[in-house]
């Protein structure tokens, strides 16, 4: 069953005379509970990809359908809905609030689902068990690792339950201890719940641990395998 | 809250010092206001002392309402009895009045004020007598006193007071009105005249009044009384309670115009370094913005959150600068207390208003740099460095 698909979804950019398309009728199916990643050279279209699907963008043509809901014509409120409900993500900086504790930075979406603070507690302190940093829950981002920062990070992604996760680069800042250890992380959370990830790389090493590669060139897919 | 006072917190110096600017404006605008109170409350005291009546001057004595008593020009007590022939007219009553002690700050002078009591009193509609009674005719020797005097004096109902070397026996005290009639003391007329003579040995005149207060029968229209005295008797201004007002009311207003402008220019400063805080906490925080849009946060969940900030360092600076006023306020009134003097009031709006003023002023200044913050594309927003 399909989580996402897309339809000639193009996206592009003008700048000054130069048009550019970031995106280029790209036609895309993603199941649940699939683990894939998106690889492509710097400017192959594949972050402005990912931020077509995550519903921070607006495509310039063609549709996205995320968990049954077509995105083309939501507004701004209705879209920032869909981000809360339906998807996670995880980028290459972590993105932590640093006045923020580990387990306030995993609470934050739940905030934006109105959740009540006892619950919303109790499942921040679920999710961040599930990346393996409950003893870490009462600190703040200055006091994590690099590899602590971005479990953080993952479990923030993964607390709503989302229909998806996008992830930019997410080993992008880490040493390959830490990169195989985020990796083989996702990978557990993919397999025992069923989560759907697709994550943006440009490292080989990252995307033969996923099992479908998508390659990108010039906002066109250039080959979809699965990993054997 | 939490996360809004954190956000606050995480530039300390900029915060404090933004929240000192305000602290300031709030502190001038806490005490100014105070002052402001204070002189509201005196002119309404006045208003109880002008309330029902027609005050009538010589035509060349300039503004009636003479808080400090005095001025050149007289009349003779003769044409109080010519007033009091006009139909309408219940008594017309001559008044001298002497300094006793001369003002302090924005306290009225201690006065002694001779006057005709009515036959059946009544010369003192909207203040009530906390003990004893009001003068009457035929009373000699008798003093009613306002309640600061009274209070100075330490006078008691039936127990003397002197005042310019004459004791006279205290017949009442009045209730405080907060006016300056609190600080004054009315003695039969004859006494009064002695001692104005006394006190200007060049005066040969023997039955000077400095004003006559007409009090008109039941029913009269007091405004038409007071043109028709204004017609008939030569050489007399007459002012209606209507202009008394008027008059003491222009007086306030512009005084009230001048120390809130200058309070305000001080808080204009304040307003705008918020705006300079709250532009640069917003620059500084776009990832954090672009983030928390991508994990769902609508535009106006990021408006709420930073005009929310704005508001707290309104609402903090202003409580702080209240409180700094009161103290100063406080410390202010004990000083000139010994002397019977109250420089400023404090009533719930010179509390809450400075406090709301400021948190309306800071979440307003907040808006633009809210409204940027609000409405960035979350994607360019990530891509900030």
């Amino acid at each position: 069953m399909s989580i996402v698909t897309t339809e000639a979804l193009t996206k592009i950019y003008k700048m000054g005379d130069t048009t550019i398309n970031a995106v280029d009728g790209l036609d895309l199916s993603i199941d649940k509970g699939e683990f894939l990643s998106i690889m492509g050279p710097s400017g192959s279209g594949k972050t402005t990809l990912l931020h077509l699907l995550g519903c921070l963008d607006v495509p310039t043509a063609g549709k996205v359908n995320i968990d049954g809901v077509e995105t083309g014509d939501l507004s701004g409120a209705a879209l920032a809905s869909i981000r809360r409900e339906k998807v996670g993500f995880i980028f290459q900086e972590y993105n932590l609030l640093p006045v923020l504790s580990a387990v306030e930075n995993v609470e934050l979406p739940l905030r934006y689902l109105k959740v009540k603070p006892a619950e919303r507690r109790r499942r921040a302190l679920e999710a961040l068990e599930k990346v393996g940093l409950s003893d870490r829950a009462r600190n703040r981002p200055s006091q994590l690792s690099g590899g602590e920062a971005q479990r953080v990070a993952i479990a923030r992604a993964l607390v709503t339950e989302p229909a998806l996760v996008l992830a930019d680069e997410p080993t992008g800042e880490l040493d390959t201890t830490n990169t195989v250890r985020i990796m083989d992380l996702v990978r557990d959370l993919n397999r025992d719940f069923q989560q759907t990830f697709a994550i943006v790389t440009h490292d080989p090493m990252v995307a033969e641990r996923t099992r479908r590669i998508i390659s990108i060139r010039d906002g066109k897919i250039e080959s979809d395998k699965a990993v054997a | 809250m939490a996360f809004i006072f954190r956000n606050m917190w995480r530039r300390k110096g900029r915060t404090f010092l933004t929240i000192f600017g305000i602290v300031v404006g709030i502190f001038a605008l806490t005490v100014l206001g105070g002052m402001t109170a204070r002189m509201d409350q005196q002119v309404k005291g006045m208003k109880g002392f002008i309330t029902g009546k027609i005050s009538v001057a010589p035509e060349d004595s300039g503004a009636h309402v003479r808080m400090r008593g005095g001025g050149s020009s007289y009349m003779d007590l003769s044409t109080a009895r010519a007033i009091e022939k006009i139909p309408g007219v219940q008594t017309a009553s001559g008044m001298v009045m002497v300094q006793l002690k001369s003002a302090e700050g924005l306290s009225a002078p201690q006065m002694l004020v001779g006057y005709e009591p009515p036959a059946d009193g009544g010369m003192f509609k909207d203040i009530k007598m906390s003990q004893g009674r009001e003068l009457k005719a035929g009373d000699t020797d008798k003093a009613v006193v306002g309640s600061v005097l009274a209070t100075q004096e330490r006078s008691k109902v039936g127990g003397p007071i002197t005042l310019k070397g004459k004791t006279y026996e205290v017949a009442g005290i009045m209730d405080a009105t907060l006016g300056p009639t609190d600080a004054w003391a009315f003695v039969p007329y004859q006494d009064g005249l002695n001692t104005f003579l006394a006190a200007n040995p060049f005066i040969k005149d023997v039955q000077l009044v400095q004003s006559i207060t007409v009090l008109p029968k039941p029913g009269a229209d007091i405004e038409a009384l007071a043109g028709t005295i204004q017609k008939d008797i030569p050489g007399v201004k007459t002012t209606s309670p209507v202009q008394a007002e008027k008059q003491i009311s222009q007086m306030t207003t512009i005084f009230s115009a001048i120390i809130l402008g200058i309070a305000f220019i001080a808080l204009f400063v304040g307003g705008l370094s918020v705006i300079n805080t709250m532009i640069m906490s917003v620059s500084e925080r776009r990832r954090e913005i672009g983030l928390k849009k991508a994990i769902g946060a609508t535009t106006s969940t990021i408006l709420r959150e930073y005009l929310g900030e704005a508001a707290m360092i309104g609402l903090f600076a202003g409580a702080v600068g209240m409180l700094a006023g009161l103290l100063a306020i406080s410390a202010l009134n004990r000083a000139t207390h010994a002397n019977n003097v109250v420089i400023f009031a404090v009533t719930s709006t010179v509390i809450l208003g400075p406090v709301i003023f400021a948190t309306i002023l800071a979440s307003l200044a907040g808006l633009f740099p809210a409204l940027r913050a609000a409405r960035l594309n979350p994607v360019d927003a990530l891509k900030e460095e």
